[in-house]
């Protein structure tokens, strides 16, 4: 209960004033408890662990300033109103008045959540932190039938597929994106966009199940929360590369299901657009008359920008308009993204028919690349000389072009995530692909580097040496000051290298000794016992697990003083390594199993 | 009609009535009645059964002739005129009847026939045979060629092919398209008023018309404004769907920093764990698992059972779709808005931090390390050792009733009495002057002289161990009651007789006070018995709980009890307790003093060591915990900072245990060497560990009959 109003015998004060249980919230808001969760999930307001359950440990509990937070929310007055309002409806029905009731559900209350994306989301960092879940459920239902009797309306599906389209089509312009993974689960994306790393997950392009243990109400609520945060996010990141949001795409590739490469041209050319807008504006800065007429005209590009869209990018893409483009955006961006927007720069790819357009349409232009496929609206036939590599996703190719190279689609993700062109050797048509490592694991740190991890490393290693002066060409220029410099530096580091050099074999030479003084001690005690023909002789034998059993004793005796609290955390501690350790044995286990298969077979 | 008729009638048929009598006339009104509510053939039914008279009812009688023909007519059908069938099919104006069914069976379920030869009766009674099926394709081309086939239908009833006329379709066409059958029928005839109000006499109410009747309504007119008032005000629009208007604006504008998050600290959900290896659509080898394995999964409980298990597919094109992807989300929405939140420190320290700095084992040298000599004789469990105060000599008593003196450089056995019994414990006179032996087994207690005295001292020691009157009870001492001072002949020496077995000795440092312990002695379990006097006396305080050691203070006149929960200290001079000391074990088995006095060491049957400084606390300092099983005994050095523990475990535990006189500082306590070699016996191990008097040595007494002496 609030401060002004406690009962008599209420507490003041602890646990029991600050918590209240879910039953109790839901009664002192006085709302049902699907409004209470509705609100709830549009709040972000979340249950908390008190540290002392006063009401029992089968409570859900809340803190009561959340709780207050909730009753000053105008969205509780706006939830209480569609209930009247669905009364009248439901009144006018019974009545058999179906004017009224039809008329009523058309002037049903509504309520925007952009207001409340403030307030959670402060500046505009929050909430491109916190998109993850969001990006993940729209791009769910984006893949989803709409199905009436769950209230799944095609409107929010189209909805849904509209803004994951814009999101990936910003993405990709932008070069954001990092590192793809493709689970079984569906294909997880990695993008850095201004400094966040926001991750997601986009299920498999077929058809999803809908199961029916799941509560599609809930999941509802909070699609309309996220809908509401992606639009607001794509109308800002839009906006910071000067594109009018919402875009409007050419109707002929949207009826052709080409939504995101429709959205990419039509980013491409209204970022083209407003270069030459502001090109022009620019000389003619001084005269105010024409800057007027520049405004008007500004007011209705839409109708111009779809025609002139097409005409420009189907010229030829690498005109000059793009050139200027880009290297004025390169200016700005990181060392990262530039690697990314050249990395397939040059290369031309052709889907084929089989293959999942929509994830590689999102990808290759993401990294510079130009891309086509079969089917209506396709910017380049299969038929173009110019196609590096053509991906395929069928056992056997009958009719190859010699002039390009034909790769199963884990090629793209593989050299994207390690950023390296892997030969296509390997995923060539009707080979089995090598292993497709996920790129959110540091094998170092998890102890077991599979082995195509390695053959990457070394790929990586080779790739970048290549860019890299040799050493030993810079030996002619000795007259540059600053080549001069650098090979005092690399003298001195010889050097240093020579005294590591010697300084580890004069370490191994102790360690030598060492072991030598060792096992003549074992030697000794055995001569002495076999002179004494006692009865100490497996005592001797003792000595070599002896050496271990001293480890353990060292290790015993500093347990020995260390209090029970931190026994426990210390072993606790222990027990996680032990697993660990188990489940990377397990791994090498069946590595070495495989390898001896492998072997035999 | 029918109704209509019969209105019209009755006021005729009320002025016959009246002249016929009341009888009648309330039989007609009763007919009347039943005319408003029934249909007219029940009418013409009970009419049948009053006599009106002929001329009244020309109607009812001619249609009742009707009937008679009728039925006679159907006489004259059985004798089969079809004729008058034809007629009566001219009469009746239902279309139903305009061809007359063949088959009389009825509107019976047709497959009741599937089986028969025949598809029912005629009217005549006889069998319809079924015709002869034309098979399908016959049909088919049958159809094919005839050009009317469209309009043939097959009556399954009467088991014939039907022509529909053009007649028949256009009527078919109507009525699919929702209107009359016949074409000229007109559903919108004027309507004849077949009954008029005005010039009746008597009219059915002759009430005056209302008032409502000529006024406009108020209530509608009240509805009316209403609704037109809505209309301006805008609650009522007529546009079909309210505008979507796009209220896209950028939200974050003034993005300043100042803007912070209201309510209460929020924490953020933590983001969802990102997919390894093994999630991959084409995982490396080693993580998928084989079908062992996957079958071994079965066995464990379905709630640990791992969520998701490894697959390869083998190319991108064949991965479907995940079928747990809406479920999975749909859990990730419940834990977003139903699980508690709370903020948990992650500990990211390095295990080696949590152990504490101990000085270098280097620098707390000397102390015992490695066995040197063993002593074997015994034949059973070596219960109790104890060494020579000048440490030339160490003695044994063992589980076999004997007591050994053994030479510590050399290990040869110096001596052997045979006691008999279990010896509980041995314990050497602490001056080096008085070699005694005392020893502990059953329910005695005997004092040995042991014969490495030197003449003079032998003859101190023969007239100690004289006794005047060997059983004679001297009445002044009440405690003599129940010990007896006798000589041993046997052995040479005074053994001593208990009422319950001895657990325990301890000599005081002057060598002339001997203390036992009898656990099952109650009130008088603790005895202090004195050598020079041959006196015993009982210790006068209470105890709880059994008494399991003791110990005189090293150079106090203090004495310290330790019962099974908690260790007593009584100052013997004033006769009082001085303090309590809680280790809050499970079961103290042995105590130990150090040298100084000031500081206790209490070995538990849960295998902690607690050490207590008698001047901080009454609870222990610290609180050890090296061994796995029970503690059996506990020892200090007498001039090295060492102490010992020894336990069940088979192993020995040697620590620094350094005193500081600065009594701001605290003991240091330092694990210096775990001290192995004693095997298992009987599930106990090492049951006696003692420190070489002068030197950094430890002896050990083990349950598998072996003496072992650790030195540095």
């Amino acid at each position: 209960m609030p401060k002004h109003y406690r009962l008599p015998g209420k507490k003041k004060e602890g646990n029991a004033a600050k918590y209240m249980t879910r039953s109790q919230a839901v009664k002192y808001l006085q709302v049902s408890l699907s409004v209470f969760r509705q609100l709830c999930i549009h709040k972000g307001v979340f249950p908390r662990e008190p540290k002392k359950k006063v009401k029992g440990n089968h409570h859900t509990y809340y803190h009561i300033k959340d709780i207050l937070f909730l009753k000053h929310e105008p969205l509780l007055e706006t939830l209480r109103e569609i209930r009247v309002h669905e009364k009248k409806v439901k009144k006018a029905e019974s009545k058999k008045n179906r004017n009224l009731a039809e008329r009523l559900e058309r002037h049903k209350p509504d309520y925007s959540l952009d207001r409340l994306v403030k307030e959670r989301y402060p500046t505009f960092v929050d909430a491109l932190r916190d998109l993850d879940d969001c990006l993940s459920m729209v791009h769910l239902f984006a893949a989803l039938p709409a199905v009436e009797r769950e209230h799944i309306e095609v409107d929010r599906i189209h909805k849904c597929r509209r803004l994951s389209h814009e999101w990936q089509a910003y993405i990709s312009r932008t070069h954001k994106l990092r590192k793809t993974f493709i689970s079984v689960k569906g294909i997880y994306y990695q993008a850095e966009v201004q400094g966040q790393i926001v991750t997601w997950l986009t299920p498999h392009a077929l058809q999803q199940v809908l199961p029916s243990d799941v509560d599609y109400k809930i999941m509802l609520t909070f699609l309309k929360f996220y809908e509401t945060q992606l639009e607001l996010v794509n109308y800002k990141l839009y906006q910071s590369i000067n594109v009018k949001y919402p875009p409007i795409l050419d109707p002929r590739l949207e009826a052709l299901a080409a939504d995101l490469y429709g959205l990419t041209r039509y980013l491409d050319a209204s970022a083209r657009a407003s270069l030459v807008e502001s090109i022009d504006v620019r000389p003619s800065g001084s005269d105010q008359n024409e800057e007027q007429q520049e405004g008007t005209k500004l007011e209705e590009p839409e109708l111009r920008l779809a025609q002139l869209q097409h005409n420009l990018s189907s010229s030829e893409p690498g005109s000059l308009m793009r050139l200027v483009d880009d290297v004025r955006e390169e200016d700005e961006d990181d060392e990262e993204t530039k690697e990314c927007r050249n990395f397939f720069k040059g290369m031309k790819f052709f889907l084929s028919r089989e293959v999942p357009r929509e994830s590689l349409l999102f990808v290759i232009p993401a990294f510079g690349g130009m891309i086509s496929w079969e089917g209506e609206g396709a910017p380049f036939p299969e038929s173009d000389s110019s196609i590096t590599h053509q991906i395929v996703d069928r056992p056997t190719q009958k009719r190859m072009f010699l002039s390009r190279e034909y790769v199963q689609p884990q090629w793209i993700y593989d050299c994207i995530n390690f950023r390296v062109i892997l030969p296509t050797d390997e995923y060539l048509v009707g080979r089995v692909a090598p292993p497709h490592l996920s790129p959110f694991v540091d094998n170092e740190e998890e102890g077991h580097v599979p082995e195509y991890a390695e053959t990457i490393k070394r790929l990586q290693a080779a790739a970048r040496k290549e860019v890299l002066p040799l050493p030993g060409a810079g030996e002619d220029d000795l007259g540059d000051p600053q080549n001069l410099q650098g090979i005092i530096d690399r003298a001195e580091e010889i050097e240093a290298a020579e005294k590591k050099r010697k300084m580890a074999i004069l370490q191994k030479q102790y360690l030598d000794e060492l072991k030598m003084e060792l096992e003549s001690c074992q030697y000794h005690d055995h001569s002495d016992t076999s002179k004494l023909k006692d009865a100490e002789g497996p005592d001797a034998e003792d000595s070599l697990p002896n050496l271990k059993q001293i480890a353990e004793d060292a290790e015993n005796m500093s347990k020995v003083l260390i209090s029970r609290k931190k026994r426990k955390l210390l072993e606790a501690m222990e027990i996680g390594k032990d697993r660990k350790k188990a489940h990377i044995k397990l791994l090498k286990e069946r590595k070495k199993k495989i390898d001896e298969a492998e072997k035999s077979g | 009609m029918l109704t209509n008729r019969l209105t019209m009638k009755t006021p005729k048929n009320k002025k016959q009535h009246k002249e016929e009598g009341p009888e009648n006339i309330n039989g007609t009104l009763r007919i009347i009645e039943q005319q408003l509510d029934q249909a007219a053939d029940k009418y013409e039914d009970s009419s049948s059964d009053y006599d009106f008279e002929a001329v009244e009812n020309e109607d009812v009688v001619s249609s009742d002739d009707g009937n008679d023909d009728d039925t006679r007519n159907n006489s004259k059908m059985d004798g089969g005129g079809s004729d008058d069938s034809r007629e009566i099919i001219e009469e009746s104006d239902s279309s139903e009847d305009e061809v007359a069914p063949r088959n009389t069976v009825g509107s019976v379920p047709l497959e009741w026939y599937k089986d028969e030869e025949h598809i029912g009766y005629n009217l005549a009674g006889k069998k319809i045979k079924k015709k002869e099926r034309q098979n399908k394709l016959d049909s088919f081309l049958a159809s094919a060629d005839d050009s009317k086939s469209w309009r043939k239908i097959y009556d399954e009833y009467n088991d014939e092919e039907v022509e529909l006329t053009k007649g028949d379709t256009k009527l078919i066409r109507r009525l699919l398209e929702g209107k009359a059958p016949h074409a000229d029928f007109d559903p919108y005839q004027p309507y004849v008023e077949f009954f008029a109000w005005d010039d009746s006499k008597h009219p059915l109410s002759n009430a005056p018309e209302p008032k409502r009747r000529f006024i406009p309504s108020k209530w509608e007119s009240k509805k009316v404004l209403e609704l037109v008032r809505a209309f301006r005000m805008g609650r009522i629009k007529f546009d079909d769907k309210p505008k979507e208007e796009s209220n896209l604006y950028d939200v974050w504008a003034d993005d300043s920093s100042l803007a912070e998050r209201q309510g209460l600290a929020h924490i953020p959900a933590p983001k969802f764990k990102l997919p390894g290896h093994e999630e991959s659509f084409n995982p490396s080898g080693e993580y998928i698992p084989s079908q062992e394995e996957i079958n071994a999964l079965q066995l464990i409980p379905e709630e640990d059972r791992p969520k998701f298990i490894a697959q390869r597919f083998k190319s991108y094109r064949s991965v479907p779709a995940f079928d747990k992807a809406v479920s999975e989300r749909f859990g990730r929405c419940l834990d977003l808005y139903l699980c508690p939140r709370a903020r948990k420190k992650r500990i990211n320290i390095d295990p080696e931090t949590l152990k504490p700095k101990l000085p270098s084992r280097k620098d707390l040298k000397p102390y015992p390390t490695t066995c040197y000599l063993e002593y074997k004789g015994h034949k059973g469990p070596v219960i109790s050792v104890t060494a020579e105060s000048t440490g030339q000599w160490i003695a044994s008593g063992s589980n076999d009733g004997s007591v050994r003196v053994w030479e510590v450089e050399t290990g040869r056995c110096l001596r052997v009495w045979d006691i008999g019994e279990p010896v509980q414990q041995v314990v050497w006179n602490p001056l080096p002057e008085l070699p005694l032996l005392a020893i502990a087994a059953g329910q005695d207690v005997f004092i040995l002289k042991t014969g490495l005295e030197s003449e003079e001292e032998q003859k101190k020691i023969e007239e100690l161990l004289r006794i005047e009157t060997p059983t004679a009870p001297d009445d002044s001492d009440k405690n003599a009651s129940f010990i007896t001072w006798g000589l041993d002949e046997k052995h040479g020496g005074i053994r001593l007789k208990h009422f319950k077995t001895v657990s325990s000795l301890e000599w005081h440092r002057k060598g002339d006070y001997l203390s036992t312990l009898m656990p099952h002695g109650e009130s008088r379990s603790v005895l202090i018995h004195q050598l020079s006097k041959k006196l015993t006396q009982r210790i006068p305080y209470k105890l709880r709980g059994l008494p399991v050691s003791s110990a005189f203070h090293p150079n106090r006149s203090i004495f310290f009890i330790s019962t099974k929960k908690d260790v007593r200290v009584f100052d013997l001079l004033k006769q009082k307790l001085l303090k309590k000391l809680e280790p809050g074990v499970r079961e103290v088995s042995s105590i130990g003093i150090h040298p100084g006095g000031d500081n206790v060491i209490v070995g538990s049957k849960d295998g902690k060591l607690c050490w207590f400084d008698m001047d901080l606390s009454s609870h222990p300092y610290k609180v050890l915990k090296p061994h796995k099983k029970d503690i059996s005994k506990v020892s200090f050095h007498h001039s090295y900072p060492l102490f010992s523990s020894c336990s069940d475990d088979c192993t020995a535990y040697v620590f620094h245990g350094k005193v500081y006189s600065d009594l701001n500082q605290n003991p240091l306590i330092v694990p210096l060497e775990i001290l192995r070699g004693h095997a298992s016996a009987d599930g106990r191990g090492v049951l006696d560990c003692k420190f070489h008097p002068r030197q950094p040595w430890l002896f050990t007494a083990g349950a598998d009959s072996v003496i072992r002496l650790y030195c540095h």
